[in-house]
């Protein structure tokens, strides 16, 4: 398989004052395509500054991020948004769901912004999401109707949208409670194996980062070893 | 994106409903402004051209100075005259746009108004000569009486005034010659005396008593002269109050009303007028020092009333005053002092016996229509000309009743202005070649100068009979009544004489004034072609700062606009980037979704664009429904009199236009445009990374 998110020798060092912080030491790894991988370590040890600069949202301080055969280095602002719109899918810890719209809209806005799609051809595509995770009857929906459940299922059908070859979450369960962190890393491993998109998600809640594929673990900015976790299941497409 | 940015508006609503606030209430200020400020240019528009100006004034391109209708003291500046106003207006007649053609010059003059004395002895010298010349009548006989008690008795105050004064003040400059005239037409002697010689006893009352009387006054007076006929025509709000319009081919003057009502009118009667429109708008005397200085000036000078009484006039103000008042004082003085003393609660009852119990009684006006009036004036020589003119009517233009810049020219006709300034006229050129004709001017030759002007044999000596002089026929009055008051020249002059003559300048009026540089410039070049000096002015220009009070205030409101946005565009600018810093989450969160800086900036600047427009829109027509609301209503009033001509009359009615809520609706979004970009720029800057950093659910 190819690998579809690649780091070589990364670093990322960020200045707290007079303080340079090294949040991500020398990381090298590679994630091949419809893999199902969780980053696991302590509070501040860099699962989300890997997920930034894996997502293209944050750029390394040396080595080099490939992300769907492309070298992120060098690439300026929109190029790199380019790459976030049609390749990257994001689920957030807080759900980051725009408030003042519908979930239809919510699901819908990374179409929108692509513009490839007609109307009809959009409202199939999120209504069918919102199906596959149970908000069909709730796409007229403003976010501040719905649960937290909801909500992230919300942001799942959001970063699947656009069909993208990968999709972050960065501690996605965080917010939510035992049984609907659960809920939602199965339906993300659900996603990841029908439609067969790669999945790299963060947490450090244990009941929930062995529902991956493989463990990533990293401290102090430095990746260990990366763990199977036994739950493996072949990739499906869309 | 509409759909984004308007859900945010919502969404924001604090914001959203302050921001609007100012935006709506800076559209309604601007269209109901340019309302305002667009009906004080109808308004000025319709008071200056439809008064003197029309659209053009057309004067002499050599004059140093341009036409200025109401700024230079001397009426038209340093006007070079047109000398001849015939082929001017032949040469605008033809060019199209021309309705009207009216000539017009403006200069000051002077007029002598007569006191007191001066009436009385008027008509006691038309007695007298009735006496004269042989009625006997009781009538004459008590009119005589009566007359004569009455001058006596002015000319006793005058003797005791001046008596007091000279005891006062020996530096005083009063000529002793004019002194001891007084003391004499006051004495026993004189009068017991003045029916064995009453020429000689008027001779003095009327050459060194009368001039000494302070109520005479030099009257100084602007006026207009013209043509009335195309006057009238082309000036249609011209409306003649009182008396009738001069008759053409007369001389004769228009008094404006609102003149006759105060300046020329009797002093007393105009503070009794001021101090009842004061009371009527809510002052009172008992805590106002202007009314009760005017209460106090009337019982102080109560002497220009009751010199205007004869003896029986005066026993009759002294009866009716005595039972209106319940007074005993049998005083006409302390009588009148006792009227004209009045209090806040007085005021109506004693204005009311006043005008039912003395004025009928008085001359309430210094001149009367009908008087016959001496203006002088400067001719081009500097000497002083005089030209008796009859006074045959009041006028005021409709709307401008009570404006003093529209109610302050007196009106006359063209024949008297030019022998006022001493310009040749037709009639004047004819009287110079029947004197020549009848003083046998010719030309001779050198050979026939002897003979032509020793007779040629024939005898040098003639003899002729002496004879008396007779006045009247000399002066051509043989026959006529008033041969005691001035008289006007009378004859009637044609229209062939008002038109070929001196103007200073010429009013246009314009069929389609929205041709009107068209048609200046085309005057120009026509009378440039013609060998004619003539230049053209617009009407706003001839108005000088009169005409540019619309500019000053269509200025004054667009400082207001501007100074109240730039305001307004620090609050909202302020407000706006407050609420873009709440929501970098979001738009960190769209960056992360893929949304480029230019989509974040474009979405910010949207939504405020879209707010402006909306408040625009409110703004807009909550300010259009305020101009149809005061215009429904009446207008706007005038705070004061001065303002009737800006108005064209007592109330300003705003002027709703299209242009005027598009002009609301674009401040607006500009402002809009202005304060959004600033926090479009800052939000524009927010990185994907703040959606990552934040961990608040």
């Amino acid at each position: 398989m190819s690998a579809i998110v690649a780091l070589h020798q990364v670093s990322k060092d960020y200045m707290l004052g007079k303080t340079r912080v090294q949040a991500v030491r020398n990381a090298s790894l590679q994630i091949q395509k419809g893999e199902f991988v969780s980053i696991v370590g302590p509070s501040g040890s860099g699962k989300t500054t890997l997920l930034n600069l894996i997502g293209c949202v944050d750029s390394p301080s040396s080595g080099s991020v490939i992300v769907h055969g492309q070298d992120t280095r060098h690439l300026r602002d929109d190029a790199l948004a380019d790459i976030r719109l049609r390749h990257i899918g994001f689920i957030f810890q807080s759900f980051n769901l725009i408030p003042v719209v519908t979930l239809f809209r919510n699901v819908e806005f990374p179409l929108l912004l692509q513009g490839d799609l007609t109307r009809k051809e959009r409202h199939l595509r999120v209504m069918r999401l919102l199906e596959r995770t149970g908000l069909a009857a709730h796409a007229l929906h403003r976010p501040n109707e719905l649960s937290g459940g909801q909500r992230q299922r919300a942001a799942i059908a959001r970063a699947l949208v656009t069909a993208p070859s990968l999709v972050l979450a960065d501690e996605p369960t965080a917010n939510l409670d035992a049984e609907n962190g659960v809920m939602i890393v199965d339906l993300m491993r659900q996603m990841n194996e029908r439609e067969g998109v790669t999945f790299i998600f963060s947490t450090h809640d244990e009941r929930v980062m062995w529902r991956a594929t493989y463990v990533i673990r990293i401290e102090d900015g430095k990746l260990r070893e990366r763990e199977e976790s036994g739950v493996r299941r072949p990739p499906m497409r869309l | 994106m509409l759909e984004v940015a308007l859900g945010n508006l919502r969404a924001s609503g604090a914001k959203t409903l302050i921001v609007g606030s100012i935006l709506t209430a800076g559209a309604l200020f601007v269209v109901l402004g340019g309302a305002l400020i667009d009906g004080i240019d109808a308004g000025m528009r319709q008071s200056i051209q439809g008064s003197l100006a029309g659209h053009i004034q057309v004067y002499n391109s050599h004059s140093r100075d341009k036409v200025s209708l109401y700024g230079e003291l001397s009426g038209g500046g340093e006007l070079v005259p047109l000398d001849d106003f015939a082929p001017i207006k032949r040469l605008l007649l033809e060019l199209g746009n021309v309705k009207a053609v009216v000539p017009l010059a403006r200069g000051d003059a002077v007029i002598d108004t007569p006191n007191a004395l001066d009436r009385v002895l008027s008509r006691l010298r038309a007695s007298v000569r009735r006496s004269l010349a042989g009625e006997r009548s009781a009538t004459l006989a008590a009119e005589l009486v009566g007359q004569k008690a009455h001058t006596r008795r002015i000319v006793t105050e005058m003797a005791g005034s001046q008596g007091v004064a000279r005891t006062l003040v020996d530096e005083l400059r009063v000529q002793q010659n004019d002194w001891q005239a007084l003391r004499t037409a006051s004495s026993d002697a004189f009068w017991t005396h003045f029916d064995a010689d009453p020429l000689a006893a008027l001779e003095l009352l009327e050459n060194r008593v009368a001039s000494q009387s302070v109520d005479g006054t030099h009257t100084f007076l602007r006026y207009a002269a013209t043509d009335f006929a195309a006057f009238r025509r082309a000036f249609d709000g011209l409306r003649v109050v009182e008396g009738t319009m001069v008759p053409p081919g007369m001389q004769g003057v228009l008094l404006p009303r609102l003149l006759m009502d105060t300046s020329l009118r009797l002093r007393a009667a105009r503070r009794l007028d001021q101090i009842k429109v004061a009371l009527a708008s809510g002052r009172r005397i008992a805590k106002d020092k202007e009314l009760q200085r005017l209460v106090r000036e009337n019982v102080a000078q109560t002497r220009e009333l009751y010199e205007q009484l004869d003896g029986p006039s005066e026993q009759l103000v002294v009866t009716r005053l005595q039972a209106a008042l319940a007074a005993e004082t049998s005083n006409v003085a302390q009588l009148l002092a006792l009227l004209l003393d009045t209090r806040d609660e007085t005021f109506a009852a004693h204005d009311a016996i006043f005008a039912r119990d003395v004025a009928p009684l008085l001359e309430l006006s210094r001149i009367r229509v009908g008087d016959t009036v001496t203006l002088k004036g400067f001719g081009q020589a500097v000497f002083v000309r005089t030209v008796p003119v009859k006074v045959y009517g009041t006028y005021e233009f409709a709307g401008l009743e009570q404006s003093n810049l529209a109610g302050q020219m007196w009106l006359v006709d063209l024949v008297t202005f030019r022998q006022l300034r001493g310009f040749p006229t037709v009639e004047a050129a004819r009287e110079a070649a029947a004197l020549e004709r009848s003083a046998g001017a010719r030309d001779i030759g050198r050979g026939d100068a002897e003979a032509a002007l020793f007779g040629g044999g024939a005898a040098l000596e003639a003899h002729g009979a002496s004879q008396a002089l007779d006045e009247a026929k000399l002066l051509g009055r043989e026959g006529t009544d008033d041969a005691a008051a001035p008289r006007s020249s009378g004859r009637p002059h044609t229209q062939d004489e008002i038109e070929h003559g001196a103007v200073l300048s010429v009013a246009v009026v314009l069929d389609d004034e929205a041709r009107l540089e068209e048609t200046r410039l085309a005057i120009e070049a026509l009378a440039k072609e013609r060998g004619l000096p003539l230049a053209a002015i617009t009407w706003q220009q001839a108005a000088g700062l009169v005409g540019e009070f619309v500019g000053f205030a269509r200025f004054v409101l667009w400082l207001a606009v501007v100074i109240i946005f730039a305001i307004a565009l620090i609050l909202i600018n302020n407000a706006t980037v407050m609420a873009a810093l709440k929501r970098m989450s979001e738009i960190g969160t769209l960056r992360a979704l893929g949304a480029r800086r230019r989509y974040v900036f474009d979405l910010l600047l949207i939504e405020s664009m879209m707010l402006g427009l909306c408040c625009g829109v409110l703004g807009a027509l909550l300010g259009l429904a305020s101009v149809l609301a005061l215009r429904f209503a009446g207008g706007v009033p005038a705070a004061s009199t001065e303002l009737h001509f800006f108005f064209a009359g007592p109330r300003l009615m705003p002027v709703p236009s299209v242009r005027g809520l598009l002009v609301g609706l674009a401040v607006v979004l500009v402002v809009s445009l202005l304060s959004g970009l600033y926090p479009a720029l800052l939000g524009s800057r927010v990185t994907p990374l703040t959606a990552m950093q934040d961990r608040e659910s």
